[in-house]
C-alpha cells in the first residue's frame, strides 16, 4: 500500500479523537454553583495567539508500571478530572468525563481570595492522552496535554503545558509569582493522581523551557477579553445584581 | 494502536528548505523533527516548507511539535508554509488555529512559489508571527 493510500486510514484512525470545528465556544450546560463567564461566544486561542513569552512546562510523575497501566490512568483521569485539582478550584465538565469537543467551565481561586471564571475545550482525547485548549481571555493562550506512557517498568504520567500569557496583565502576573503558582497547581494535581493510584510519596519532576522569549506586542489588545478583569467586574457588580433580583421578587412582572 | 515511525527528510529547492514528514507525528517524532529543523535552517534558507504528503496520524502532541517549529521559525524570522495536508488535518490546523500563522497550500509548487513570493514581500503570516517581539 502506498503512503497516499494510507492517508484516509490515518484520518479515520483519529477522526473521533479530535474536536469538531467550532468558530465560537458554546457552553451546553451550567452545573449548579458554576459561574458561566468568559466562555460563551469566545474563540479558541492557540499558543501563537497569545501575548507573552512562550513556555513549555512539563510535570511528570513515575508510577509502578507492573500494576498501573497507562490506559487505566488516562481513563480514570478523564472520568474524574476535576477531583484531582487542588482544593478551592473547580472544573465543571460533563459528568460522563472528558470527550473531544466538550466545553468545561473553570472557577479558579486566585491570590487575595478572588475568583476567576473561565473555561476550556477538550481538543483531543484518546486512550493514552487528552488535550485541553483555552479560549480568548483565559490566563494563557495554549494547550495542556495530559498523557501516560510505559517507559521500562514504569508508567510515566505527564502534564505538559504549551502556553503564552494571553495579555500584558497576565504576563505581569506570571512574572510576579504566577509561574510558581501554576507549577504548584499542576504538581499538586499530579500528586493527587499518584495518590489515587496508591503512590502518595511519588515525586513530581518539573521541567520548564522558554520556547520563544519574545513577546508579541501587537497582541496587547487581548486584554479586552481578560477573564481576570471581567471576573473582577462581575464580582464588583454582585451587590447590584442582588438588589435587582430582590426588586424583581418584590415586584414580579405581570 | 499501530504507529508508523516518524522520519523527516530535508532537501533544498530554489533556496527553500523542504522538510518532508513521513510516518506518524506524535511524541516519538520529536527527535526526528528537531534534527530535520536543525539541518533545514543550518544554511539559512529563504523559507521552510513542511510537507505532510506522506505523513500519517497526527495527535495533539504532534500538533504541539509543529507549534514549536513555528515558534522557532518566528524567533529566527524564517517564513514557514505547509502543503499536502488531508482535508481532515487541514480542519485540525483550522481548529488549533495553526492555520492563522502558517499558510497551507495544496502542493509543493504552490508552497515554494508562495514562500519565495512571501519572503520577497515580507509576508507576516509566512514568517510565523507578527514579528515585533
Amino acid at each position: 500500500m502506498s503512503s497516499n493510500d494510507e492517508r484516509p486510514t490515518a484520518a479515520n484512525r483519529d477522526a473521533a479523537n479530535w474536536a469538531k470545528m467550532v468558530s465560537r465556544l458554546k457552553v451546553a450546560q451550567v452545573p449548579d454553583g458554576a459561574v458561566n463567564l468568559n466562555v460563551d461566544g469566545r474563540q479558541l486561542a492557540s499558543p501563537i495567539q497569545g501575548f507573552g513569552k512562550m513556555w513549555q512546562k512539563t510535570y511528570l510523575v513515575r508510577l509502578p508500571g507492573e500494576r498501573i497501566a497507562p490506559a487505566e490512568v488516562i481513563a480514570t483521569w478523564r472520568r474524574q478530572f476535576g477531583d484531582f485539582w487542588p482544593s478551592g478550584n473547580h472544573f465543571y465538565g460533563p459528568l460522563t468525563g472528558i470527550e473531544p469537543g466538550d466545553v468545561a467551565l473553570l472557577n479558579l481561586r486566585m491570590p487575595g481570595g478572588s475568583k476567576l471564571s473561565t473555561g476550556v475545550m477538550v481538543l483531543y482525547a484518546d486512550e493514552e492522552s487528552f488535550t485541553l485548549m483555552t479560549p480568548q481571555g483565559h490566563m494563557f493562550a495554549g494547550w495542556i496535554t495530559f498523557s501516560a506512557a510505559q517507559q521500562g517498568d514504569e508508567t510515566v504520567v505527564q502534564t505538559q503545558v504549551l502556553m503564552r500569557a494571553s495579555d500584558p496583565v497576565f504576563e505581569l502576573a506570571l512574572t510576579m509569582g504566577g509561574h510558581g503558582q501554576e507549577d504548584r497547581f499542576w504538581g499538586e494535581t499530579l500528586g493527587n493522581v499518584a495518590a489515587h493510584f496508591g503512590c502518595p510519596e511519588a515525586v513530581v519532576d518539573t521541567k520548564v523551557v522558554c520556547v520563544d522569549k519574545r513577546r508579541q506586542w501587537s497582541r496587547w489588545r487581548n486584554v479586552w477579553h481578560s477573564s481576570a478583569i471581567r471576573s473582577a467586574i462581575y464580582m464588583a457588580e454582585a451587590p447590584i445584581r442582588g438588589a435587582q433580583n430582590l426588586t424583581h421578587r418584590r415586584h414580579p412582572a405581570s | 494502536m499501530a504507529t508508523r515511525e516518524a522520519l523527516a527528510h530535508v532537501r533544498l529547492r530554489d533556496g527553500v528548505a523542504v522538510i518532508e514528514l513521513v510516518g506518524d507525528l506524535n511524541a516519538a517524532a520529536e527527535p526526528a523533527l528537531d534534527e530535520a529543523w536543525t539541518a533545514a535552517t543550518r544554511e539559512r534558507p529563504d523559507a521552510v516548507v513542511l510537507s505532510f504528503e506522506n505523513s500519517g496520524y497526527i495527535n495533539s502532541t504532534g500538533i504541539a511539535l509543529v507549534v514549536g517549529l513555528l515558534a522557532s521559525a518566528r524567533a529566527h524570522r524564517i517564513p514557514i508554509r505547509a502543503y499536502g495536508l488531508s482535508d481532515h488535518y487541514r480542519e485540525i490546523f483550522e481548529i488549533t488555529r495553526l492555520a492563522d500563522f502558517m499558510a497551507i497550500e495544496d502542493d509543493e509548487d504552490q508552497a515554494i512559489h508562495g514562500a519565495i513570493h512571501g519572503a520577497i514581500h515580507g509576508d507576516a503570516q509566512g514568517a510565523g508571527g507578527d514579528g515585533n517581539g
